[in-house]
């Protein structure tokens, strides 16, 4: 493949041809090209018309996706980012389809996933006249995009772009948007030139690593008797998952894994202990109070991680080695703050720690597993109750994946029992929506993912609610058929509020109860193959078809209607104050 | 307890660099009691924002950091009070008369 790209770049960069004038639009995708882009997701319309129909002499070097609605170009692109690791591409056009990208910027701002859109804009004369599809993308995106550009000059197509790519993958990866206004795309250039971007004078997003503060981190390290690693997204974002184990194995430190920090270490790593946060693991929760010094890499202490901040981890030391400075001393104060990219952190951290064995200290987190396994996991994978629970079908699902696949979830219950139960073995096979929360994130973006790993297996579990919201991307998967496993587990609530109105609502079901269509007969409208499972003895002969049966596939479980996610640390209380089950809280 | 802050933030001259400073501070609720922004006299590619800030001590130096986090911000540095505030924005006025 890369070499293919290498030859297809060559073909339509070289200077060896005498220079011919090119339009603005193929300026662009000419450095879309120079940038390793292969893949694209998009949607046209009238402000990006010229782009597209130089696009249409373009199929040999850009796979360029039709995708149904454009929130579902942006999510295919981070899904395509967060496992190929490389920058994802969306295109839309303006107002409206401009617009639509917006949450999914947020989405991937506070995710770290490196992200270009582009977007058409109305003619550089009409702008701020009210035109047809004018809308202000600039100021509209500016909070929620790393950095945007408006290019109303066809050569500065060139210089920008290579400055959004190099914004949206170095350092904290983000998203960019580069907003073309029309003239531009049309605009005929005759000395186009790509230089990829190296540097930005007003941005450093390599800090010089202080040693000084490695030193005093190896220090508070060696002298611990209950040291305790908190492993976020930042570790996978540096490729730093080796150096990681080898800091962890060499001192003994148990390791505890943010949502997004998920596969980074293998889950049946004997120093990994498991998943941290709100719906997190037991003893990951409360031994973070009783931790002596906590060894935060590339997290950034988000409040479903930290519960009340004024009972998290007080009696510890903190050691951050994070990249994003603002994130340093933002939530919880450091006691050595390393301000670093996590790799490098770790790699010279390494020889300053020494040997170490923390058998007791490991002991509680034990203790702490069997004891939620007693009053959570058992009745979870090994259900009691006649209706089908999630965790059960995620439990089947490991089992029959063996951990190999990438899981890609929507946001709610079933992505907390995902996230609890699925074995991630390897780096960058975690794809879900963390810090927006953005329900109709996992169908789409299970396509990107799909189209990032062909040789992977992509399964998308997704609730009743979330699937509806980007349901429309099935004409995508049909389209292309993209083999994306999609497995909806369909309790006809929005279960987690659900819960919460349950748990401290006094269970006045507000509006969460559904009524949902036939999801098979609609699977079947788009020639996608489906099966609808209700009793557990079929469940698993469907997951064995669901993941044998070659293309996209479509399995319904009906799940448990008022199942609840433990252990859950209810808002305001401290990580230590976890509830394995819902004693003190009014249940129905 | 919230006292006055002066910010002097040097950043490219680029169109919605002021708005994404701005943003900033709204997205924290920092109170903006007075503000200048210049373009660089000798490069107009170049320009920054001065402004007298009514915050606390622990925001202000988180702010500080979410500035400096924005791309086209090459620095952000603060002071206690507002006598730095008159001399620099004096400065500014001076330069563009």
């Amino acid at each position: 493949m890369d070499a293919l790209l290498t030859k297809n770049k060559k073909s339509i960069t070289s200077t060896a041809e005498p220079k011919k004038q090119i339009s603005g639009s193929e300026a662009l995708l000419r450095c879309l090209v120079a940038e390793g882009v292969d893949t694209m997701f998009g949607y046209p319309g009238g402000a990006i018309m010229p782009v597209y129909d130089a696009l249409y002499s373009y199929s040999d070097h850009l796979n360029h996706i039709l995708v149904r609605h454009e929130q579902g170009a942006i999510h295919a692109a981070q899904g395509y980012a967060r496992v190929s690791g490389k920058v994802g591409v969306a295109m839309a056009t303006s107002g409206p389809g401009a617009a639509n990208l917006v949450t999914g910027l947020a989405d991937a701002l506070i995710d770290s996933t490196p992200v270009v859109c582009i977007t058409g804009q109305v003619a550089e004369h009409l702008l701020g006249t009210d035109a047809f599809q004018e809308m202000d993308v600039i100021n509209t995106t500016l909070p929620v995009t790393k950095w945007n550009v408006q290019i109303s000059k066809a050569g500065d197509i060139a210089e920008q772009v290579a400055k959004a790519f190099y914004i949206a993958r170095s350092g904290r990866p983000g998203p960019v948007v580069i907003d073309i206004t029309k003239n531009a795309q049309f605009e005929m250039i005759d000395d186009f030139e790509y230089e990829v971007c190296k540097s930005v004078r007003t941005y450093s997003p390599q800090p010089i690593l202080d040693h000084t503060k490695l030193e005093e981190a190896a220090d508070l390290i060696n002298v611990a008797k209950r040291p305790y690693i908190l492993c976020g997204q930042g570790v996978l974002l540096s490729h730093a998952q080796d150096e990681l184990l080898a800091v962890a194995e060499k001192a003994n430190i148990p390791i505890a894994s943010t949502l997004l920090g998920l596969s980074a270490v293998p889950v049946n790593h004997p120093l990994y202990v498991g998943y941290l946060g709100m719906h997190g693991n037991y003893g990951p929760n409360i031994l973070t109070n009783e931790c002596d010094v906590l060894i935060a890499v590339g997290m950034r202490f988000d409040d479903r991680v930290t519960g009340n901040v004024n009972k998290y981890a007080k009696q510890a030391k903190i050691i951050h080695i994070e990249l994003d400075k603002a994130e340093i001393n933002k939530i919880i104060p450091a006691d050595v703050a390393v301000h670093a990219d996590a790799k490098e952190a770790l790699t010279a951290l390494l020889p300053l720690i020494t040997k170490s064995n923390h058998h007791d200290w490991f002991q509680k987190f034990r203790e702490a597993e069997r004891k939620e396994y007693e009053k959570v996991i058992q009745f979870d994978i090994y259900p009691v109750t006649e209706s089908i629970k999630m965790s059960e079908v995620v439990f089947e699902l490991a089992e029959q994946t063996k951990g190999e696949a990438i899981l890609v979830t929507d946001v709610g219950q079933h992505q907390m029992v995902a996230s609890r139960y699925y074995p991630f073995k390897h780096p960058r096979t975690n794809v879900t929506s963390g810090g927006a929360g953005t329900m109709g994130f996992a169908l789409p973006a299970a396509i990107g993912a799909a189209l990032a790993q062909p040789e992977k297996q992509v399964v998308a579990i997704i609730g009743d609610g979330g699937f509806q919201m980007t349901v429309q991307e099935l004409g995508t998967i049909m389209q292309y058929n993209i083999p994306v496993k999609i497995i909806i587990l369909n309790n006809n609530f929005l279960g987690m509020v659900r819960q919460w109105q349950q748990l401290f609502f006094e269970s006045r079901y507000s509006f969460t109860e559904m009524q949902n269509p036939d999801f098979i007969k609609l699977s079947e409208a788009y020639k996608i193959p489906a099966l609808k499972v209700e009793q557990r003895s079929r469940l698993n002969a469907a997951i064995h078809n669901l993941l044998n049966i070659p293309g996209p596939f479509l399995l319904e479980v009906v799940v448990e209607k008022e199942q609840n996610v433990f252990p859950m640390v209810p808002t305001g209380a401290g990580v230590a104050e976890i509830l394995l089950e819902a004693h003190g809280t009014r249940q129905k | 307890m919230k006292r006055d802050y002066t910010i002097e933030v040097a950043a490219d001259n680029n169109f919605s660099v002021l708005n994404r400073i701005i943003n900033v501070l709204n997205r924290r609720r920092v109170r903006i009691k007075q503000l200048v922004a210049h373009e660089d006299e000798h490069d107009f590619r170049k320009g920054g924002a001065t402004m007298l800030l009514h915050t606390t001590p622990e925001l202000i130096e988180k702010v500080k950091h979410q500035l400096e986090k924005l791309i086209e911000v090459e620095s952000a540095n603060f002071y206690e009070g507002s006598e730095v505030y008159l001399e620099l924005s004096v400065k500014n006025n001076q330069k563009v008369a």
